[in-house]
């Protein structure tokens, strides 16, 4: 009986009569959990407070302004060209992870159901290259596109998607080893070749996995700084590098209150994204993906 | 490797060579290839000759304007060890790894412990505590800026209010915890992965244990912390790469007036990424840049070798190295292998 309290409990919490050690000890749980959520947040929601401040009340410590003041989300707005920078930033998004979701599920294919010599070689090098520092490589591939005067376009995006992701492949290449060899079978006795078994059959069958790959890689290039700050110029740039180089006076003095208001506008679509799937991204994309 | 391969072709059975088209055979390695080709192209293109021109300039005195330039052998990689300032930068970059690796990983396999629990409310507890991992780097710098600022940040009207000295935590020496804090909220993706572990280990052990007359600590100490090895050297060398290249917390958290300059940034925050970053793009000294970022791969594909290497007695693989290292870079890629494979 005295384990009850410690079991976990499929469906919920144990209704059983505890004894007072354990709820002092389950009281002592939440207290802690409640703190260290508080403690999460405090960021975030210090933001929100700062966006609904005047400029006077920026050096006092209340958290709720006398009045909110909305207009600082008018100032994020039109302060910076921020519609631009938010058309630029979806746009080179969608590109981005649209053919990155493509390019892998192909990839992911190719490694899980087809065989050729040198195969088990390349896999290796997709594990590897997960390893790989992202920023070793992207330096050098801003000099070599400043010669061939690739930057100041969204063709590095272009490229970037068609390569594909490393973690993108393995997850692919993970869901499709566990579709059964039948159904492959089955389409090559009615004469099918790989693309269309792979078009009409696999990709159809990890609707899932498309979706997942697709939200944490819009995510990570809406969330991308360095590459938009090297590869693009300042007028034509994304939301993530316009806000951190915007809301400025003539003087170059910060104007706070809207640099907080376009931060949380900023943050606002991830925030959605995240509280929408939020199941997905802790129980499926991040640690499994395979539904 | 290749000749271990299976052969290129396969037999089918009778009834389907008859079925499929003349000519047709079931494996060719060009369809494998039309496949990754995407992929395989863009790793040429992308990572191997990038790679490999950063290699070439490493060993020439190219300034990034002129045409004239030269070989100049290992001069670049000789001059890193007779320049303060890269040292100084590796010192930094090497202290905000120890600092952020093993806190990380202690702080989300608590985090995820508590969330394992059998608590109300635990998938928002959840939620809450991975929340600051998918905030955009650039607002997460934001945040913290805005907590720290001198004069309108919480920290310092909390220490108004108590009659403390207000701080400048923005600049050298605290701007350098300042990193570590907003580092250590995202600490989520971590927890993410230690909890994903926890769930594979099966319940069974525990409550025997239990049974045993063994307490919670002591449960977790000698049953799911060995089992959740495997999970912690992966946190480990995840870690370690990130942090040793880290150095955009430390560009963004030293904004000024919306310009973004890696000689901006405080001694403090002068990580080595970030002497790279100053070399290249407000120095012009590509070759001795593109020697920093060579240096720095050769250090990351040395520490992965050499944490591999001592951690082979420490971890604990129930089904033996070789499957548990496929669970690691399966957990790498976000599969769920540590209930598949570890634990079996």
């Amino acid at each position: 009986m005295s384990r009850a309290v410690e079991a976990p409990v499929a469906g919920g919490l144990n209704r059983r009569p505890a004894r007072p050690r354990a709820v002092a000890g389950r009281t002592g749980l939440y207290v802690l959990l409640v703190i260290v959520a508080l403690i999460f947040l405090v960021p975030l929601l210090w933001l929100l407070s700062l966006s609904l401040k005047s400029e006077g009340e920026l050096s006092t410590p209340a958290w709720l302004p006398k009045t909110l003041q909305w207009s600082n989300f008018k100032d994020a707005v039109t302060l910076i060209p921020f519609g631009k920078y938010v058309t630029i930033s979806v746009f080179l998004a969608i590109v981005q992870s649209g053919l990155a979701t493509l390019s892998s599920a192909l990839t992911g294919f190719g490694f899980a159901r087809l065989r050729a010599r040198g195969k088990r070689a390349l896999f290796l090098v997709v594990v590897a290259t997960l390893m790989l520092p992202q920023i070793v490589t992207v330096i050098p591939t801003y000099l070599i596109f400043a010669r061939v005067h690739l930057v100041y376009t969204y063709w590095p995006w272009v490229l970037w998607g068609l390569a594909g992701s490393a973690f993108l492949i393995f997850l692919f290449r993970q869901t499709f080893a566990s579709i059964p060899m039948d159904l492959e079978d089955a389409a090559i006795i009615d004469g099918c070749g790989y693309f269309r078994i792979f078009w009409r059959i696999f990709l159809p069958m990890a609707k899932a996995v498309l979706v997942a790959g697709f939200v944490l890689s819009f995510t990570a290039a809406w969330g991308d700084f360095i590459t938009p700050s090297l590869f693009l110029d300042s007028d034509h740039t994304t939301l993530a590098v316009g806000l951190s180089g915007g809301y400025t006076t003539a003087a170059g003095t910060p104007i706070y209150t809207a640099l907080a208001a376009g931060s949380v506008l900023y943050v606002l679509p991830v925030l959605i994204l995240f509280i929408v799937a939020q199941r997905g991204f802790i129980n499926g994309f991040v640690t499994s993906g395979l539904k | 490797m290749t000749t271990a391969e299976a052969p290129a072709t396969i037999r089918l059975p009778a009834d389907v060579q008859a079925a499929a088209p003349r000519g047709w055979k079931r494996y060719r390695a060009r369809t494998f290839y039309a496949f990754v080709s995407p992929w395989l192209a863009g790793f040429i293109l992308l990572t191997l000759f990038p790679l490999g021109y950063a290699l070439w300039l490493s060993f020439t005195n190219f300034d990034g304007m002129t045409g004239h330039y030269r070989y100049v052998g290992l001069d670049n990689y000789a001059d890193i060890f007779r320049d303060p300032d890269a040292l100084h930068s590796l010192g930094r970059t090497a202290l905000y790894t120890v600092i952020t690796v093993p806190a990380a990983i202690i702080i989300g396999t608590a985090l995820a412990v508590l969330v394992n629990r059998p608590v109300r409310g635990r998938a928002a507890f959840r939620a809450i505590f991975y929340l600051p991992a998918v905030v955009p780097i650039v607002a997460s710098a934001l945040c913290f800026k805005m907590l720290f600022d001198s004069d309108f940040g919480l920290l310092n009207h909390i220490f108004n209010q108590l009659h403390l000295q207000t701080i400048q935590w923005l600049a050298d020496p605290l701007v350098f915890w300042v990193m570590i804090a907003m580092t250590l909220w995202g600490v989520g993706g971590t927890m993410i992965i230690s909890l994903a572990g926890l769930q594979g280990i099966p319940g069974e052990l525990i409550e025997a244990a239990k049974v045993d007359g063994a307490n919670a600590w002591r449960a977790f100490t000698r049953i799911s912390l060995p089992l959740l090895s495997p999970i912690i050297l992966f946190e480990v060398i995840t870690g370690v790469i990130a942090s040793i290249q880290a150095f955009i917390p430390a560009l963004l958290l030293s904004i000024q007036s919306g310009t973004v300059a890696a000689t901006s940034v405080p001694q403090s925050n002068y990580l080595f990424m970030i002497h790279a970053y100053a070399q290249y793009f407000d120095y012009g000294r590509f070759g001795y840049a593109s020697a920093l970022l060579w240096a720095l791969f050769i250090l990351i594909l040395v520490l992965t070798a050499v944490i591999f290497k001592v951690s082979g007695r420490a971890v604990f693989y129930e089904s033996g190295p070789d499957e548990a290292a496929q669970a690691a870079a399966g957990q790498a890629a976000g599969e769920q292998a540590t209930g598949g494979k570890v634990e079996r």
